[in-house]
């Protein structure tokens, strides 16, 4: 896995804090970002370049 | 292409493995994945996003390096076709109890550092799905209509309860996985590996 997300796909903002995870889109491979609020919260993202909805 | 013909293997293959049969509750995250309900209370699954999303997940666990996924399973009938399906594709398993600090604590020698975590049940595979997240792994799992998504990247809709199920399950993505990498055909993998194998045996 080469390139990372530098942002949460869901809230925009930055992956700093311990929890985080950055992963490519399974519909396009660009890298998704999800911080560990959302991800806590099974908040759903939306791929920008495809459109693949997850989790 | 007639969407029989678009699937993996033929819905009726998913119905007789019951791998769209949901349970009783309902998760509201899971609302998007049902199909219907019948009669009796079941939530069933929609089943051509079940394979749709096989599809998508063997594509995203091969852009990983093989022996750096980990597949694990808490759950009896997810034991066998989890370490089949690892063996198969060169990943790593942990099944029956995961040892807490598996992922977290260097000092174990069960100590591993994976780049992507696959869960047979988020409820059942609380330990691992806990480690995951404190380590920023990637989370892919399978989900019931009873599963919330909490914590979890990736879902994968499915009856994460039955041997069949699971068996089937596994089966597939272990085969798609291999597609993906230009190593086997559905004709050989079927010829290779006997569904009936990778129940589990309990």
């Amino acid at each position: 896995m080469s390139e990372r997300a530098t942002h949460c796909t869901s809230s925009g903002i930055p992956l700093e804090e311990a929890g985080s995870t950055t992963f490519p889109c399974p519909g396009c491979f660009k890298p998704i970002g999800r911080s560990s609020r959302v991800r806590n919260q099974g908040v759903p993202y939306k791929c920008p370049n495809c459109g693949f909805v997850g989790p | 292409m007639s969407e029989e013909t678009s699937l993996l293997v033929s819905a009726e293959t998913y119905e007789e493995n019951a791998v769209n049969i949901g349970t009783q509750q309902k998760s509201t995250d899971m609302g998007r994945f049902i199909e219907r309900v019948r009669e009796d209370g079941l939530y069933l699954l929609d089943i051509p996003t079940t394979d749709a999303r096989i599809r998508s997940i063997a594509a995203l666990l091969n852009t990983f390096d093989a022996p750096s996924i980990m597949v694990v399973s808490a759950r009896q009938y997810g034991q066998r076709p989890a370490r089949l399906f690892a063996e198969a594709v060169g990943a790593h398993s942990a099944v029956g109890r995961f040892i807490p600090g598996s992922l977290t604590n260097p000092a174990l020698r069960s100590y591993i550092e994976p780049d992507v975590l696959f869960v047979t049940d988020p409820a059942n595979d609380q330990q691992a799905l806990r480690e995951a997240v404190a380590t920023g792994l990637p989370i892919v799992g399978i989900v019931d209509a009873n599963n919330h998504l909490r914590n979890v990247d990736v879902a994968l809709p499915a009856n994460n309860k039955g041997r069949r199920s699971l068996a089937l399950i596994y089966w597939l993505l272990a085969r798609e996985v291999l597609k993906v990498r230009g190593e086997t055909t559905d004709e050989a993998w079927a010829e290779a590996n006997d569904l009936a194998d990778w129940e589990s045996t309990f």
